[in-house]
C-alpha cells in the first residue's frame, strides 16, 4: 500500500494555478465574463430593490400608509356606522407598541359641487397635526397649501376634480354627504389646496378636510373610522401580528397595504420573477463560458493528462486538477464581480439613476424619476452563491472527461 | 533466470470505423530481469502497442500479460495506475514532460505520488539529475531545454521511483545522432549499473546495436529474435566491464555472443542492424 499523498493536494493547486497563469488571456477572459455577469446581477438586483422600495414607499406615503386599522368589515363596505368604537385604546396600544407614526381619519362618501357641476368623491377628514407623520400628501399639494391646525371648513381637492368643477383657490365648494344616521348634510367649504401628483388615484375622487370639520359635519364628534400607520417595510408583518394580538378584544381589522391593494404586491413579485429569469440566463452564460474555457484547456492538454496517468496520477487526481482550476476561475470571477458590482451600486446609490429621459413621466407608477439602487444582503448572498456553484458545475464535465481518458490514446492522439 | 515480463498469445486489434487494423497477433514474449531488450520493426509493426500493453497503459483483446507474476490485464484502472507507479518507468518519444513543472519538479512529482514528502522528493530529483548529468538545469522548464536534455529528464523521472522496468518508446527518434548515442549509452550504463530492465521500442540502428536482446516485430508478430553483447557505454564511466560480472553472467554473455554471430549469418536480409 502507498503512503498517503499529502503533498499531491499542494501540487494540484500549484499545477492548476500555473495552468491558469500559463494561459493568462484566456483565464482573464473567463474571469471577466463571470465578473461582468455577477456585477450586472448585483447592480440589477440593487436597482430593482431601489425601484421597488421607492415605488412602494411612494405608494404607501401617498395616502394609504403601511397599515390601516378599521372596524371589522369597514374596508369592504365602508359605512359611518362602522366607526372604531374605542379609538383611545387603539392609540394607546400603538404608543405602547412603539409605533409613533400613526394618524386618525374619518372617511365617508359624498358629492362636491361648484356653480357648474358636481362630482362624487371620498370625503377624508385628516388631523393636520399627525397626518404628516404617516403620509407625504403635503408634498403633493402643487397649488395652495395643506391643512393646518385650526382650519375650519377648508378643503383640498385633486387637480382633475378641481378642473372638472372649474374651481380655483379661494373658491367656495359645496360638500354634500350623509351623517351617521343617514341624514343628508351639506356644508360650504373654501378651497385651499389642489393636489397635482400626476397619479390618477390622488388627483381625482378625493376631497380632504380637517378631521374636526368632518366630525362636526357628520355629527360624529371624537369618532374615527381609520387609523393609518407608517412603518418601514420590514416591520410591517411583525406589527400586524403584534397588533392583532393586542387588539383582539375589539372588532377591528388590521390590514397591511398589500392586503388592501394586492395588485401592487403582485406586480413586484412578477417583476422579481423576471429578474430570476434573468439570473438564470446569466448563470447559463457563466457556465457556458467557463465550460468552453475548461473544455478547450482539457482538449489542449489531453496528452499531458495521458502522461499524468501514465506516470502514476490517478483518475481522481486528474479530475481534481480540473475542478481546482474551475474553482480558481470561479472564486476569482466572483471576487472581482462582487467588487465591481458593489462599486457600481455604491456610486449609483449616491448619484441616483435618472429615468425621466427613458420613461417620460413615471409618477403614474409611484416612481420618482431618480432611482437610487439599494443593496439587499440576502439577495447578494444568493447571487454570489449561485455564481460560485455554477462555476464549479462548469468544471465537472471537463473533469469527468479528463478522468475517462485512456493514457495510451491520450498520449498518442493528444 | 525467471521472466519478469511474460506475454502469452497476445492479440490486439484497433478499429477505425468498421475497418479492423490488427496490431498484435499472438505475441509470446519473455523478458528477464536486467535485460536491455529492444523491440525493432517498421512503423505499424506493433512495437508501441506491445510496449503500452506491457506498461498497463492499454488493454489487449485477448491473451495474458504477467509482470512480476501479476496479470495486469485483469487489473482495474486504478490498480494499474498504482502498479505503473510502483514497478514501471516510462520514457516517451516526445519526452512528455509536464510543461508547467521545472525539470526538478517533473522528477520530484512522481516521488510525491509515491507518498514521499516534497523535500525528500526534491532531494531524489537532484540525485537523478546528477545521474543523468544535467544537475545544473534542474530549475529550467521543459521548453527551456534541448530535446536531448528533455529526454534525460524523462529518463531521470522514469528512474526516480526506482522501478524494476523501464519501458522506452522510440526514445531517440526526436534526437540528432550524437545526442541519441549519448542517451543510449546513458541508458545502457544505468541498466548495467543498477540492473534495471530496459524494454525499448526503436528502429534506430544505434539502439539496436546497443541491445542485449533484439526482438523483431512485423505485422504484429515476433518474426525474429536474438541476443547480442551490448557495447560498453561511453558516457557512463562506472559501467561494469564484462570481466567484472559474475561467472554465470559471463557464460550467458559468451553464449549470447556465439548465438548472435550464428544468427547474423543466418539472417543476411536484415541489413538495418548493421547500418
Amino acid at each position: 500500500m502507498h503512503a498517503s499523498r499529502p503533498s499531491i493536494n499542494q501540487i494540484t493547486l500549484a499545477v492548476a494555478l500555473r495552468n491558469l497563469l500559463g494561459h493568462l488571456p484566456r483565464t482573464l477572459l473567463t474571469v471577466g465574463a463571470i465578473a461582468v455577469g455577477l456585477a450586472s446581477l448585483i447592480f440589477l438586483w440593487s436597482f430593482n430593490e431601489g425601484l421597488h422600495r421607492n415605488m412602494l414607499g411612494n405608494f404607501q406615503q401617498a395616502i394609504i400608509g403601511s397599515i390601516q386599522i378599521h372596524h371589522q368589515g369597514y374596508f369592504q363596505q365602508p359605512e359611518l356606522s362602522d366607526y372604531i368604537r374605542n379609538p383611545e385604546k387603539v392609540a394607546e396600544t400603538l404608543e405602547t407598541s412603539g409605533i409613533e407614526n400613526h394618524s386618525q381619519r374619518l372617511e365617508s362618501f359624498g358629492l362636491v359641487a361648484s356653480d357648474e357641476t358636481t362630482e362624487g368623491v371620498m370625503l377624508i377628514g385628516m388631523d393636520p397635526n399627525t397626518e404628516t407623520r404617516v403620509t407625504e400628501l403635503e408634498k403633493r399639494i402643487g397649488i395652495g397649501r395643506f391643512l393646518q391646525p385650526g382650519d375650519s371648513y377648508t378643503l383640498i381637492l385633486g387637480a382633475t376634480t378641481a378642473n372638472n368643477l372649474n374651481v380655483r383657490l379661494g373658491d367656495e365648494v359645496i360638500v354634500v354627504g350623509y351623517d351617521r344616521y343617514g341624514v343628508m348634510v351639506a356644508e360650504s367649504f373654501t378651497l385651499i389646496g389642489i393636489i397635482t401628483s400626476g397619479e390618477m388615484g390622488l388627483d381625482r375622487g378625493m376631497a380632504i378636510t380637517s378631521l374636526e370639520t368632518l366630525q362636526e359635519m357628520v355629527d360624529m364628534p371624537g369618532q374615527v373610522t381609520t387609523f393609518v400607520i407608517n412603518l418601514p417595510e420590514k416591520n410591517i408583518d411583525k406589527a400586524v401580528k403584534q397588533l392583532n394580538e393586542q387588539l383582539h378584544e375589539q372588532p377591528l381589522e388590521i390590514m397591511p397595504w398589500y392586503v388592501m391593494f394586492p395588485v401592487m404586491k403582485e406586480w413586484v413579485t412578477l417583476h422579481n420573477g423576471f429578474l430570476y429569469l434573468f439570473i438564470g440566463v446569466v448563470l447559463f452564460i457563466v457556465i457556458a463560458s467557463e465550460l468552453n474555457t475548461l473544455l478547450l484547456s482539457m482538449l489542449e492538454r489531453t496528452r499531458e493528462f495521458g502522461v499524468f496517468m501514465a506516470i502514476g496520477t490517478t483518475r481522481q487526481e486528474v479530475a481534481a486538477l480540473l475542478i481546482t482550476e474551475a474553482l480558481f476561475i470561479g472564486i476569482l470571477g466572483t471576487l472581482s464581480g462582487t467588487l465591481l458590482g458593489l462599486i457600481t451600486v455604491f456610486i449609483t446609490g449616491i448619484t441616483g439613476i435618472d429615468l425621466s429621459i427613458l420613461l417620460g413621466s413615471t409618477s403614474r407608477f409611484y416612481v420618482d424619476p431618480l432611482v437610487y439602487p439599494q443593496l439587499e444582503l440576502g439577495r447578494l448572498g444568493i447571487t454570489i452563491s449561485a455564481i460560485l456553484i455554477a462555476s464549479m458545475v462548469a468544471g465537472l464535465y471537463p473533469a469527468w472527461r479528463a478522468s475517462q481518458l485512456q493514457p495510451a490514446e491520450a498520449i498518442r492522439y493528444g | 533466470m525467471t521472466s519478469i515480463i511474460k506475454t502469452r498469445d497476445l492479440h490486439k486489434c484497433y478499429w477505425v470505423g468498421t475497418m479492423p487494423h490488427p496490431a498484435l497477433h499472438g505475441i509470446d514474449l519473455d523478458i528477464e530481469q536486467g535485460e536491455f531488450a529492444v523491440l525493432a520493426g517498421r512503423s505499424g509493426s506493433g512495437k508501441s502497442t506491445l510496449l503500452n500493453i506491457i506498461g498497463a497503459l492499454e488493454s489487449a483483446d485477448s491473451g495474458s500479460v504477467e509482470v512480476f507474476d501479476q496479470n495486469i490485464l485483469q487489473m482495474t484502472q486504478d490498480r494499474r495506475t498504482r502498479f505503473r507507479l510502483d514497478h514501471i518507468g516510462f520514457v516517451f518519444q516526445a519526452y512528455n514532460l509536464i510543461r508547467v513543472f521545472s525539470a526538478r519538479e517533473n522528477i520530484a512529482y512522481v516521488c510525491q505520488l509515491q507518498g514521499k514528502s516534497k523535500e525528500e522528493s526534491l532531494e531524489i530529483a537532484n540525485h537523478w539529475l546528477r545521474e543523468v548529468e544535467i544537475e545544473h538545469l534542474g530549475y529550467r522548464k521543459p521548453d527551456q531545454l534541448s530535446g536531448g536534455q528533455q529526454q534525460r529528464v524523462a529518463i531521470a523521472r522514469a528512474l526516480a521511483t526506482e522501478p524494476q522496468i523501464i519501458l522506452a518508446d522510440e526514445p531517440t527518434a526526436n534526437l540528432d545522432t550524437q545526442t541519441g548515442r549519448n542517451l543510449i549509452h546513458l541508458m545502457q550504463g544505468l541498466n548495467q549499473r543498477l540492473g534495471t530492465t530496459f524494454l525499448i521500442s526503436s528502429h534506430d540502428p544505434d539502439v539496436k546495436e546497443a541491445a542485449s536482446r533484439l526482438i523483431k516485430l512485423a505485422d504484429g508478430q515476433i518474426v525474429d529474435e536474438w541476443s547480442t553483447i551490448p557495447k560498453p557505454p561511453i558516457s557512463i564511466s562506472s559501467a561494469c566491464p564484462v570481466q567484472n560480472k559474475p561467472l554465470g553472467e559471463r557464460v550467458r554473455i559468451k553464449l549470447n555472443r556465439m548465438f548472435s554471430r550464428r544468427r547474423r549469418k543466418q539472417s543476411p536480409k536484415d541489413n538495418s542492424r548493421h547500418s
